[in-house]
C-alpha cells in the first residue's frame, strides 16, 4: 500500500503537494461557508471537472477526440432512473447496470472506429453521430417516457438518504467532491502505468506506435470504454441531483461540448487541466453575471460571449491550455502533473 | 444576469424582517403589520430562457413581464420589484440562478417555459420554502410530486389535446358541414412526436366526426414538402390536421397554393400557424387555419388592457400565448400578496392556495388552484387567423368572432 501511495504521490513537487491539500480543505470546508447558491455553483464546477477528466481519458491521454460525450451522460442518467422509476432499484445498484451500458456503447463505437480506421475529425463526427441516434431513440422510446420526459419521485430534504441518492445538495456536493478526487487519483495512476505510456504513445504518432508493437486496437478501447465508464457515474448524478431528464436535453451536442470546454481551456492531456478549467470557465461566468448585475446590465447570453472569448484567448495565447501555463509559473514542473 | 427594476426602494430582506419586527413590537397589533407589508415592493424573482435555443420564446415571455407593472398598479396591487434572471435554457442554469435570486432574497419566484426547467426550479421553491408560480410548462408530472409550493397556471399536455379536440367539437356543431377525412402532418421532433403520441391517445375518447386517414411525418428542417402535400391531396381528405412549426407551416402553405389544393379546414394543434411572422410572411394566404393553443379570453377586460399594453410597448406584436401565461404568473403573485399582507412565503403560499381571480385573461372562470397547485379550469381556445390578425372563435364563452368556414379557397382570394 505503501509502495502505491508512494507512487502515485512521487515526484510532485512538496510545494505542489500542499497547494493539492489546501485546495483539497478547502473544498471540504466549503459548505460551512458557502450559501445555497455558492454550493449549487461548486456542484456545477466539480460536476464538470469529474466528467472533464473521464474525457480526458479519452483525448488528453489517448488522442481520440469525442464530440458526443453526452451519450455516456445520457445512458447512465436514464438506465439509473429508469431502473428506480420502474422497479425501485436504488441507484447505486443502478450505477452496476448503467456503467456497463455506457461502457458497451464506447465500445460499440470504438470498435466500429477502431476496427475500420476511422480516425481524427471522421472519429469526433462518429462520436456525434451515435450521440444523435440516442437522442432521437430516446425520444421515441415510450418505457423512458419518450420526449415527454422521465420525472424522478420527488427529492425528500429531511434527512440525506446516501443510498437512494435523496437530500440535501451538500450530500450531492460531497459525493461529486470524492468522485472528482478518486478520478484524479485513478487518472494519475493510468497515467503512469504501462497502459498510460501506451495511450500517450498512441497520442503522439499512432504509426509509430503500431511498429513499437503496441496493440493500438485494444489500448484505445480501453480508453474509450473506461472514458465512457467513468462519464456515466456523472449522468447518474446528474438523474438524481435533478430528477427529470428530457432527451433534447441531455444528449444535445452542446451538452458535449460543454464538458470539452473544461479540459480545452485546463490543458488537455494534463492530469489537474480539466479541474483548473471547471473553475475558469464556471467560477469566471459566475463571476461575470454577478459583475453585469452589480452594475445593472441585463445582458442575456453574455456567458456563452465569456466562453467564446476564453477559448480564443486560450487558442492563440495558451494553446497548451492555462494549466501547463500556471505550473511553470508557481514552480510544479513535475511532468502530467 | 438578474435586473433590478420598477422600484428605487431597496430594502434587504432582512432589513424588511427587523423594520416588521421592530413595528409589530411597537403597535402590538397584526392589521398594523399588514399595512407595513404592503408598503414595501414584493421582490419576484423571473426566470426565463433567454439566451440558449429557447431564447425567441424566452424574450417574447419577458414582454408579458415588461408590460405588467403599469397594469398591476392600474389593478390596485401592491408593487412588484422584478428580478430578472436568464436560465439560459438549461435546467442546471435554471436550478443555480433560482437559488442565487432566493439568495439575494427574492419572496416568491416565477417561470420557468420549459417544463425541465421548470422541475429543477421547483425542486429549489420547494426546499427553500418559497413560492414558485409556473407561468408556462405542460408536463404532468411537475404538479404530480406533491409539492406545498408550486403552482401552476397553464393546462397540463393532456388538458390541451383534450381542449382542442372540445373546441373543435363546438366548432363542427354550429357548421352545417363538418369533415369526415383528415391527414395527419407532424414534425418529427420530440414535441411533434409527442403530439403524435398524444393524439392517438386522446382523439378515441372525443369520438370525432373524421377519421384521420393517412399520418404523415417530415422532418422540421426540410426545405421541400411538396412531396408530403401531394400524398396528403391524393388521399382527397377534408381536412388537415397539422403539428407543425413556424418555418414548415410556412412552406406548406406555399406548397398548398402551388399544389391548388384547398381543405375544408387546417386544424393546427401546436405553434407555426398563428404566429406573428406567419401572418406577416404570407398576408391574405395566411388567413383561415384554426389554431388549438392555451390563449386568452379577448372579451375579458383585463386582455384588453393587455392587449393596449403590449401594443404600446411593443408595435406590431400580436397579444399571444407568452405575454398571456407570463402577465397572469405576475398578477397571481401580486393578488396573494395582496391577500396575504405579508412577504412570509408560506403566508404567500397559503395565499396562493386560495386564489379566486376572476378579472384574468386566459379563458375559463378564473386563476384558482386544486389542491395540487394546477389551475384545472382553464380552457383551450380555437383561433383563427383573420387579415393578420387573430380572432378567437371557441370556446363560446371567450370568443369574439364565428369560425369562418369552410377555409376561402387559395385561389378565390382578393
Amino acid at each position: 500500500m505503501g509502495g502505491i501511495i508512494a507512487r502515485l504521490f512521487g515526484g510532485i513537487p512538496r510545494r505542489g503537494l500542499i497547494l493539492l491539500g489546501v485546495l483539497l480543505l478547502a473544498l471540504i470546508a466549503a459548505p460551512l461557508f458557502a450559501g445555497s447558491y455558492l454550493l449549487t455553483v461548486l456542484i456545477l464546477i466539480l460536476y464538470f471537472a469529474y466528467i472533464g477528466q473521464a474525457w480526458n481519458i479519452m483525448m488528453g491521454f489517448a488522442g481520440q477526440l469525442s464530440l458526443g460525450h453526452a451519450l455516456y451522460v445520457g445512458l447512465g442518467a436514464y438506465t439509473a432512473a429508469a431502473l428506480y422509476v420502474h422497479f425501485g432499484i436504488g441507484p447505486w445498484i443502478g450505477l452496476l447496470v448503467a456503467v456497463p451500458v455506457a461502457a458497451l456503447a464506447g465500445a460499440f463505437i470504438g470498435f466500429l472506429a477502431f476496427r475500420f480506421r476511422v480516425g481524427g475529425v471522421y472519429f469526433a463526427i462518429l462520436t456525434i453521430a451515435v450521440a444523435e441516434f440516442a437522442r432521437v431513440g430516446f425520444d421515441h422510446l415510450t418505457w423512458t417516457k419518450g420526449s415527454a420526459g422521465l420525472f424522478l419521485p420527488v427529492a425528500q430534504y429531511t434527512h440525506n438518504d446516501l443510498w437512494n441518492l435523496r437530500g440535501h445538495p451538500v450530500m450531492f456536493y460531497y459525493i461529486l467532491l470524492t468522485a472528482t478526487v478518486l478520478a484524479l487519483i485513478g487518472c494519475r495512476a493510468l497515467l503512469q502505468s504501462r497502459m498510460g505510456y501506451f495511450w500517450q504513445a498512441i497520442r503522439e504518432d499512432e504509426e509509430a506506435a503500431r511498429s513499437a508493437g503496441i496493440d493500438t486496437f485494444y489500448y484505445k478501447m480501453v480508453a474509450v470504454v473506461i472514458s465512457a465508464g467513468m462519464t456515466s457515474f456523472a449522468g447518474v448524478i446528474y438523474a438524481f441531483f435533478y430528477n427529470n431528464l428530457f432527451p433534447e436535453q441531455v444528449f444535445h451536442i452542446s451538452r458535449s461540448i460543454e464538458i470539452i470546454l473544461g479540459p480545452i481551456v485546463g490543458g488537455v492531456g494534463t492530469l489537474f487541466g480539466p479541474i483548473l478549467g471547471a473553475f475558469i470557465l464556471t467560477g469566471l461566468a459566475e463571476t461575470l453575471s454577478a459583475t453585469l448585475e452589480g452594475l445593472g446590465i441585463d445582458l442575456p447570453g453574455a456567458k456563452q460571449v465569456f466562453y467564446g472569448i476564453c477559448l480564443l484567448l486560450v487558442i492563440v495565447a495558451l494553446p497548451d491550455g492555462v494549466w501547463p501555463w500556471l505550473r511553470k509559473r508557481i514552480g510544479l514542473t513535475e511532468r502530467g502533473s | 444576469m438578474s435586473r433590478k427594476s420598477q422600484n428605487s426602494t431597496r430594502v434587504s430582506r432582512r432589513t424588511f424582517s427587523a423594520g416588521l419586527g421592530a413595528a409589530g413590537i411597537v403597535a402590538g397589533t397584526a392589521p398594523f403589520n399588514i399595512v407595513r407589508a404592503q408598503g414595501t415592493p414584493l421582490k419576484v424573482g423571473v426566470l426565463l430562457p433567454r439566451s440558449g435555443y429557447q431564447a425567441g420564446i424566452g424574450q417574447d415571455c419577458q414582454r408579458g413581464v415588461d408590460i405588467t407593472a403599469g397594469i398591476l398598479k392600474d389593478m390596485g396591487m401592491p408593487p412588484l420589484q422584478l428580478m430578472n434572471a436568464d436560465t439560459e435554457t438549461n435546467v442546471e442554469i435554471a436550478r443555480s440562478r433560482a437559488e442565487k435570486l432566493i439568495s439575494e432574497g427574492a419572496q416568491l419566484l416565477v417561470g420557468a417555459f420549459d417544463s425541465g426547467q421548470s422541475t429543477a426550479i421547483a425542486q429549489v421553491a420547494e426546499q427553500k420554502g418559497i413560492p414558485y408560480v409556473i407561468n408556462i410548462a405542460a408536463a404532468p408530472p411537475i404538479t404530480e410530486q406533491g409539492y406545498k409550493f408550486v403552482f401552476r397556471n397553464f393546462p397540463t399536455a393532456g388538458m390541451i389535446l383534450g381542449g382542442a379536440f372540445a373546441a373543435q367539437k363546438e366548432i363542427f356543431a354550429a357548421s352545417s358541414s363538418v369533415p369526415k377525412t383528415a391527414v395527419f402532418l407532424h414534425v418529427n421532433d420530440t414535441f411533434g412526436t409527442a403530439m403524435k403520441g398524444g393524439i392517438g391517445a386522446v382523439m378515441p375518447k372525443f369520438d370525432m366526426p373524421y377519421k384521420i386517414v393517412e399520418t404523415i411525418s417530415y422532418d422540421p428542417a426540410a426545405r421541400d414538402l411538396s412531396v408530403e402535400i401531394s400524398k396528403a391531396k391524393a388521399t382527397g381528405a377534408d381536412a388537415l390536421i397539422m403539428v407543425s412549426r413556424l418555418n414548415d407551416a410556412i412552406l406548406l402553405t406555399r406548397e398548398l397554393v402551388k399544389q391548388r389544393w384547398s381543405p375544408m379546414a387546417i386544424l393546427s394543434m401546436g405553434p407555426g400557424w398563428y404566429e406573428d411572422q406567419y401572418l406577416k410572411t404570407l398576408g391574405k394566404l395566411s388567413d383561415g387555419p384554426l389554431s388549438f393553443v392555451p390563449w386568452y379570453d379577448p372579451n375579458k377586460p383585463l386582455s384588453k388592457q393587455l392587449e393596449a399594453a403590449l401594443a404600446k410597448a411593443h408595435a406590431g406584436v400580436n397579444l399571444n400565448t407568452n405575454h398571456v401565461y407570463t402577465f397572469e404568473a405576475l398578477l397571481v403573485a401580486a393578488d396573494a400578496y395582496k391577500r396575504a399582507g405579508s412577504t412570509d412565503p408560506k403566508a404567500l403560499a397559503d395565499a396562493i392556495r386560495t386564489t379566486n381571480i376572476t378579472n384574468n385573461t386566459s379563458p375559463g372562470p378564473g386563476i384558482l388552484f386544486d389542491a395540487k397547485g394546477q389551475n384545472s379550469s382553464l380552457k383551450i381556445s380555437g383561433i383563427q387567423n383573420r387579415g393578420g390578425k387573430l380572432v378567437t372563435v371557441a370556446p363560446k364563452e371567450a370568443a369574439n368572432a364565428k369560425a369562418e368556414w369552410p377555409l376561402t379557397p387559395y385561389d378565390k382570394r382578393a
